[in-house]
């Protein structure tokens, strides 16, 4: 039996448009998802904002009911066995919502350990333990709504881990944060792995996968383009080379007009404060940029580099550019 | 049920009740609910009514105590499930294994709780103050009336509750609600008063059994049977309210989980 079983998943939400003439719009999130994850394993959904990837994840903690399709965690029905699921499964949402700000950190763990029944004798000792494994050891006193964005997801973690869950659902447990405190928590999670926690982690950050994930599935408009392991799905774009293109105030027409050149696969752009990333993919590696420069001549361009291929390029073939 | 089930709930009701308290007491709006309005409401009950002697004084001060526990009901537990939304706090008690109506029964409780406090003001104001001389006549059954009123008005809450997040159009009216009931549950009156019509809708209400309670037994020194009366109507319509919410809270939770309407955002 895998601990996670998804077939022909579907969720379509319904909303209101117009104001006199009110009409039902339906909006597919997600269409059909298949997908099996294994006992320990660190499952990843990757995917652009609005593919799906936490719906999916609200479906399977119990939180969403689907449209159509079954899912089930360790062998229970998510629909019809709501309760069984919910004491051996933990999980978060991404951001700083979800804890009670006017209370400290200690006292948002006693709280919600006492939700998942948790003996109140084994929460006073595993409080600490938490607050040690997700570095807020001597924070744990003060009031949450004085936490730093890192710090209100590292207590996340803490809290999604109160009673030992067998599987955790993690949804962009990194977003928003700033570099130092998303290793810190890519480093939380690592050490869950190796305590043989089934993770499922939902992120739009490639590397962030590539680092971290067994298997990873590619989600767009709600459908899987591509599941295997990184490495696998790095083989995508095998054949190609990166020509990362500094360029500042870059149209759109010449961005198309670039797209639409023979010898090139995608092309995506990527803000950077003042400037842009264009980031072209093409079989011809270096030799293309003697042939891209003409393009960008009305374009102010600063450094131009040639690199090989990454998830990321895999994700942005696969996605078709969106990102 | 089992026994350890059991003792898990009422762990959970304990600390919701414990934690819930320790964020009301740094809430503005509550405070003013809570302290403030009644505090006004005696002042100028005591100023109109005050000259008709001392006995009135106890009538005011539990009346106007009775407003704040209404507006208790009202706001602070009438949104305790819409607040759990707002702070994005309600999927992560929804997805728990404690059921939601036993984490907002903890809730109400020290909301209701809290209120009583209003009841202590009024009472201050009234002897400090106004320099009346206050005593309860009858003050075990009036302890004994405010526990009964204290567990009625936490079932009228979960209904209130469920009732506002499964139709906001409902909670629109929120405010309007809260002056009808001072006057339908004879908080500073006697409903005798009032059209005979609206005496099936006092009926209804907890808050008008809890009042008739308070006020005969800090007023006057009743039989166990004339209190009695108030108490067994408390206790039908906490049964009623508890049946009813029940039934609204699997209701609300099943339609929350199909709408989408869990997050809030």
């Amino acid at each position: 039996m895998n601990t996670i079983e998804v077939r022909d998943l579907r969720r379509i939400y319904k909303t209101t448009v117009g104001v006199v003439r009110r009409k039902i719009k339906e909006v597919v999130a997600v269409d059909g998802i298949t997908f099996d994850v294994n006992r320990g394993e660190l499952f990843g959904l990757l995917g652009p904002n609005g593919a799906g990837k936490t719906t999916m994840i609200k479906m399977l903690t119990t939180l969403l009911i689907p449209t159509d399709g079954t899912a089930k965690i360790l062998g229970y029905d998510v629909v019809d066995q709501a309760n069984e699921i919910r004491s051996r499964i933990g999980f978060i949402f991404g951001g700083e919502r979800g804890l009670y700000w006017r209370l400290s950190g200690i006292d948002n763990l006693r709280y919600f350990a006492s939700l998942y029944h948790v003996d109140p004798e084994v929460t006073m000792k595993r409080i600490p333990q938490l607050l040690e494994l997700v570095g807020l050891s001597d924070r744990g006193e003060e009031k949450v709504e004085g936490y730093s964005r890192g710090m209100k997801q590292r207590l996340h973690i803490a809290r999604t881990l109160l009673h030992d869950p067998e599987i955790l659902f993690l949804d962009e447990p990194t977003m928003g944060l700033d570099p130092v405190g998303g290793r810190e928590i890519r480093q939380v999670i690592r050490n869950l792995q190796s305590e043989m926690k089934t993770i499922l982690l939902t992120t739009h950050y490639m590397f962030e996968a590539d680092v971290l994930c067994e298997r990873v599935a590619v989600i767009d408009l709600g459908r899987i383009v591509a599941l295997d392991t990184p490495e696998a799905l790095k083989q995508v774009v095998s054949d190609l080379s990166v020509i990362e293109i500094e360029v500042y105030g870059v149209p759109e027409e010449i961005v198309n007009q670039i797209r639409n050149l023979p010898f090139v696969d995608t092309v995506s752009v990527e803000d950077m404060d003042q400037k842009q990333m264009l980031l072209v993919h093409s079989e011809m590696g270096s030799e293309a940029v003697p042939s891209l420069l003409p393009s960008l001549e009305s374009v102010r361009v600063g450094k131009v580099t040639v690199r090989e291929p990454t998830l990321e390029d895999a994700y942005v073939r696969l996605v078709g550019g969106k990102v | 049920m089992k026994l350890g089930m059991w003792k898990a709930y009422i762990h959970v009701i304990r600390l919701a009740f414990i934690f819930t308290l320790k964020q009301a007491m740094t809430d503005a709006f509550v405070l003013f609910g809570i302290f403030v309005q009644p505090l006004i409401i005696a002042i100028m009950a005591l100023f109109v009514l005050g000259d008709q002697g001392d006995e009135i004084a106890i009538f005011i001060v539990v009346g106007s105590g009775l407003t704040g526990l209404w507006d208790s009901v009202l706001f602070q537990s009438g949104s305790s499930i819409t607040r759990e939304r707002w702070t994005g706090t309600l999927e992560a008690l929804v997805g728990m294994p404690t059921p939601l109506g036993v984490i907002v029964f903890g809730k109400n409780l020290a909301f209701v709780t809290q209120a009583l406090s209003s009841m202590v003001v009024s009472y201050a104001l009234a002897s400090i103050i106004f320099g009346y001389p206050l005593h309860v006549e009858s003050p075990v059954l009036f302890i004994l009336s405010i526990i009964m009123t204290v567990i009625s008005l936490v079932c009228l809450g979960l209904v209130l509750a469920t009732l506002f997040v499964l139709n906001p159009d409902v909670q629109r009216w929120q405010n309007g609600l809260e002056f009808p009931v001072f006057i339908l549950a004879g908080f500073l009156f006697p409903i005798a008063i009032l059209p005979q019509w609206t005496t099936p809708f006092s009926y209804m209400l907890a808050p008008y059994w809890a009042a008739v309670a308070l006020h005969i037994s800090s007023s006057t020194n009743p039989g166990i049977l004339e209190v009695g009366l108030p108490w067994i109507m408390m206790g039908l319509l906490s049964v009623a309210y508890l049946v009813i919410a029940f039934w609204l809270f699997k209701k609300m939770l099943f339609k929350a989980r199909v709408d989408a309407t869990l997050s809030g955002q």
